[in-house]
């Protein structure tokens, strides 16, 4: 499946690594996809917001998840997690938008994925999938981010 | 407040959140750790000492947070 990937998709997916380790996740799951993603300045134009904003409501979904089961994280101390030096594997949402990827490249008349067809697949998820969860949490208008890329597409 | 506490309540029964919560305490406890352990090394613990607190080994340690 790599072997498709152009360069900058292959740096998403390095991203994606990078995000997943940090928050301490042991597999890299569609949310991670989509902060890999927003690695790229083209795709937080298309989604109109930014990595920081999209890390700050994942932690926004932990903390009020938390809550709910009566942990109040406020004035914990934490720190980013160290990359590991063990595997990191998919998990099998994640392995899902890799398909649905590369239909988006062969729908664009691509050869090799883009990063692009990546955020169009992950547009794709549906609760309960937790890059979908985040895209709520965003308040992304997925429509009319697909028109975006669509648009200004390769 | 009550009807705060009440969808908390209504909330806490779907699984979505229940699973989250549970995915947000492992990524809590990892957070805390590299915290913890920072903290530690900057007062001079050795990484067995650190092993020990931690319940592992001071190799497992090491290898997660030795440069």
């Amino acid at each position: 499946m790599f072997e498709q990937f152009a360069a900058e998709a292959r740096a998403t997916v390095a991203s994606a690594l990078e995000e997943t380790t940090l928050r301490g996740d042991r597999r890299i799951g569609t949310e991670h996809l989509l902060l890999g993603v927003l690695h790229e300045p083209r795709a937080v134009r298309a989604l109109g917001t930014d990595l920081e904003t999209a890390r700050a409501a994942l932690d926004t979904l932990d903390r009020s998840a938390l809550a709910v089961v009566g942990i109040d994280v406020h004035g914990i101390e934490r720190a980013p997690v160290p990359a590991s030096r063990k595997r990191t594997p998919f998990t099998s949402g994640a392995r899902a938008v890799l398909p649905r990827a590369l239909a988006e490249t062969r729908r664009a008349g691509g050869r090799r994925i883009q990063p692009e067809h990546l955020l169009l697949a992950l547009l794709d998820c549906e609760r309960p999938d937790p890059a979908a969860d985040l895209l709520t949490e965003l308040g992304v208008d997925r429509a009319a981010v697909r028109e975006r890329i669509r648009r200004t597409g390769r | 407040m009550e009807t705060q506490e009440l969808s908390e309540r209504l909330r806490s029964h779907d699984p979505a959140v229940g699973l989250r919560a549970v995915g947000a305490l492992h990524r809590l406890a990892e957070q805390v750790e590299a915290a913890a352990v920072a903290r530690a090394r900057e007062q001079g613990w050795s990484w067995e000492q650190i092993g020990d607190a931690l319940g592992v080994s001071r190799q497992s340690v090491h290898a997660k947070y030795g440069k």
